[in-house]
């Protein structure tokens, strides 16, 4: 249903959300931002080591996390996601 | 020589503050299309009020609008100078089409924006603090008042009526302590400074003569300035 | 004679003066200043009203110093150049000599930030030396700032301060000159608490022959409790209280008795001093001690001329 790749993210959730009880069987949509050549390896070296993580967890691969801007995390916040995951 | 290239490294400007974003949602909440507008120049480089910030706002008034369920149009744009006629004419119609324009321009952009806006209101979405330099990434310090009428040549290269807390034109007064000024250990007395660097130089007795009275005409306090260069401004012949 | 008030005469007479404040209340009150003036006038030449001092609104000097004249009694104006620009200080100037002022002490005034308006604006139009200058030309030319010519005399005793224990300490002498220059009479020093460092700038004074053109009155506030002393070592700029007064007064049985032994001690040593000409008693609200301290430290009585 998701794919964990580094594009296509932003068609897949829903736009800004009004605040509203949380339902019991919430789970939260988080993006993460991995750097290429740390948390991203790292992220692939789980694959081959077949460990899982939720579905709702997508993953931005970029060449460097310290060229992320703020922007981006905002953008993914007015998007929906609920929470974002900077790794490098 | 590298702290002599690093010193004129620093960028001398105008420097404002980004505004509380709860004023912020206060001055713009009742207008259904905003326009966050950027300027590039100088609060671009205090991190307060360039391109990047505006779309950052943007994107900050979207989310709350969202969240007290206001239905609004926020766009975001910026040029290069909001102080300047020519930079205004590809945003010109943006402009007019909003509902309000949020300047994020100091506060000459935000003036000189509104005789350009028609019947949209131009508010301002940050504090225009001072005229300083970057003293470091980050530290942004008031170095000149803008007073009409310098004197620098006279106190050592630093100035008094900026960076003295009572402008005192024959200091330091009697609150001066550790080279601090008595309103906090933070600040430095510029007076102090101005000593310490007349010493240096070897003009301290240039301080013996009592500096007389300003003129603060030439100042804000003589009404609103003007500088007209006639061999350029053909409207100078006018006045 | 340049002002012919009681203090001018006690210094041109050579005498020792002793001078002490009287702070003006927060409210309208004439009985406050008469209750003070009571205390001090037969222990003191003259009683500076200081004018809304530490940047909290009080009744203005001019007021304090008018009801003290009703006393019989010498006032000092206080003015500080933080609250009015040159218009209003040459205006205070000629009500204040209409009223029978005949002292007045130019300040630059501490800054409103730690007052109780601390969103006010500043005027600092002129600074204080300016402000001695102004009122010399205005006494001597009978002139304003402008130029223009003023009706009638202005027979002011001019006076300044200076704190010989701000920064940068060499140049403290320079700027005393200047305000010599300016046109200063007596000159009221900051609260001595560190003698030797304030003989160390009155040699600086004397070398300068400043001693010579000028009265140099010492200032000296009592201490009353060992909260006062921590406070004015730790947080008053420009005051530099030595840690063994403030150890004596921890260590004292009776803390205002020991408060009173020190200021007479200062007192004592300051007089030895070459070229001080008076001493200038701050006594923050504690006034009733004035005439102690004057009584125990030899300097009564005071002269009648």
């Amino acid at each position: 249903m998701v794919k964990v790749a580094e594009a296509g993210v932003q068609e897949e959730v829903p736009s800004i959300e009004k605040p509203h009880e949380t339902p019991s069987d919430w789970e939260p949509n988080i993006l993460a931002f991995a750097c290429h050549y740390c948390a991203f390896a790292a992220a692939d070296l789980a694959g081959v080591m077949r460990l899982s993580y939720p579905a709702s967890v997508k993953v931005v691969r970029l060449p460097c996390t310290g060229k992320l801007d703020y922007i981006h995390i905002l953008h993914a916040f007015e998007k929906g996601v609920d929470g974002v995951f900077v790794a490098g | 020589m590298q702290a002599k290239r690093d010193e004129k490294e620093r960028i001398a400007m105008i420097v404002g503050k980004q505004k509380p974003f709860e004023e912020i949602w206060e001055m713009i909440k009742s207008f259904k299309k905003v326009l966050v507008f950027g300027c590039n120049t100088c609060v671009a480089i205090c991190h307060a009020g360039g391109g990047k910030e505006a779309e950052i706002l943007a994107s900050l008034i979207r989310m709350k609008a969202a969240q007290e369920d206001i239905s609004m149009e926020v766009k975001h744009a910026a040029i290069e100078r909001q102080c300047e006629p020519e930079f205004f004419e590809h945003v010109a119609d943006e402009l007019r089409a909003s509902d309000v324009v949020l300047s994020l321009a100091c506060g000459v952009g935000v003036n000189f924006l509104s005789d350009r806006t028609g019947d949209t209101p131009a508010y301002p979405g940050i504090n225009t603090e001072f005229f300083g330099a970057v003293e470091k990434a980050g530290i942004f310090k008031e170095l000149c008042a803008g007073c009409g009428g310098c004197i620098l040549h006279l106190t050592g290269g630093i100035c008094p009526v900026a960076r003295c807390s009572k402008s005192i034109m024959n200091g330091p007064c009697g609150g001066t302590s550790d080279g601090k000024c008595e309103i906090s250990q933070d600040v430095d007395c510029a007076w102090y400074l101005i000593v310490e660097r007349m010493k240096k130089l070897g003009t301290l007795e240039k301080l013996s003569e009592i500096m007389l009275p300003k003129d603060w005409s030439t100042g804000l306090y003589g009404g609103p300035r003007r500088v007209v260069l006639e061999h350029i401004a053909e409207e100078g012949k006018e006045s | 004679m340049k002002s012919g008030s009681n203090l001018e005469k006690v210094l041109e007479g050579g005498h020792f003066a002793v001078t002490a404040e009287v702070g003006p209340p927060k409210g309208t009150s004439a009985s406050v200043i008469q209750k003070k003036g009571d205390i001090l006038k037969s222990y003191c030449d003259a009683l500076n009203v200081t004018d809304n001092q530490t940047a909290i609104v009080r009744m203005s000097s001019l007021s304090g110093c008018v009801i003290l004249i009703r006393m019989g009694i010498d006032p000092v104006m206080q003015m500080v150049v933080r609250d009015r620009n040159r218009i209003a200080i040459q205006s205070d100037i000629l009500g204040a000599v209409a009223l029978g002022i005949r002292n007045l002490l130019c300040l630059s005034g501490d800054h409103q930030k730690f007052g109780n308006h601390p969103t006010a604006k500043n005027v600092y139009d002129i600074d204080s030396i300016q402000l001695v200058k102004t009122v010399k030309t205005m006494r001597d030319e009978k002139k304003f700032l402008c130029g223009e010519n003023i009706s009638g005399e202005v027979p002011l005793f001019i006076g300044a301060v200076e704190n010989p224990f701000a920064d940068p300490f060499e140049y403290r002498v320079i700027r005393l000159a200047k305000k010599v220059q300016a046109g200063a009479d007596f000159i009221q020093t900051q609260a001595v608490y560190d003698v030797g460092k304030f003989a160390r700038w009155m040699e600086m004074v004397r070398d300068q022959g400043l001693d010579k053109q000028v009265h140099i009155l010492a200032g000296v506030i009592p201490i009353k409790s060992v909260g006062m002393a921590r406070y004015m070592r730790d947080n008053v700029s420009g005051v530099s209280v030595p840690n063994e007064i403030v150890t004596r007064l921890e260590d004292a049985k009776d803390v205002k008795e020991e408060g009173v032994k020190i200021t007479l001690e200062i007192i004592e040593q300051i007089k030895e001093i070459d070229g001080i000409h008076g001493i200038h008693i701050m006594a923050v609200a504690w006034e009733d001690i004035v005439p102690v301290i004057a009584e125990r430290a030899g300097l009564l009585p005071r002269p009648i001329l």
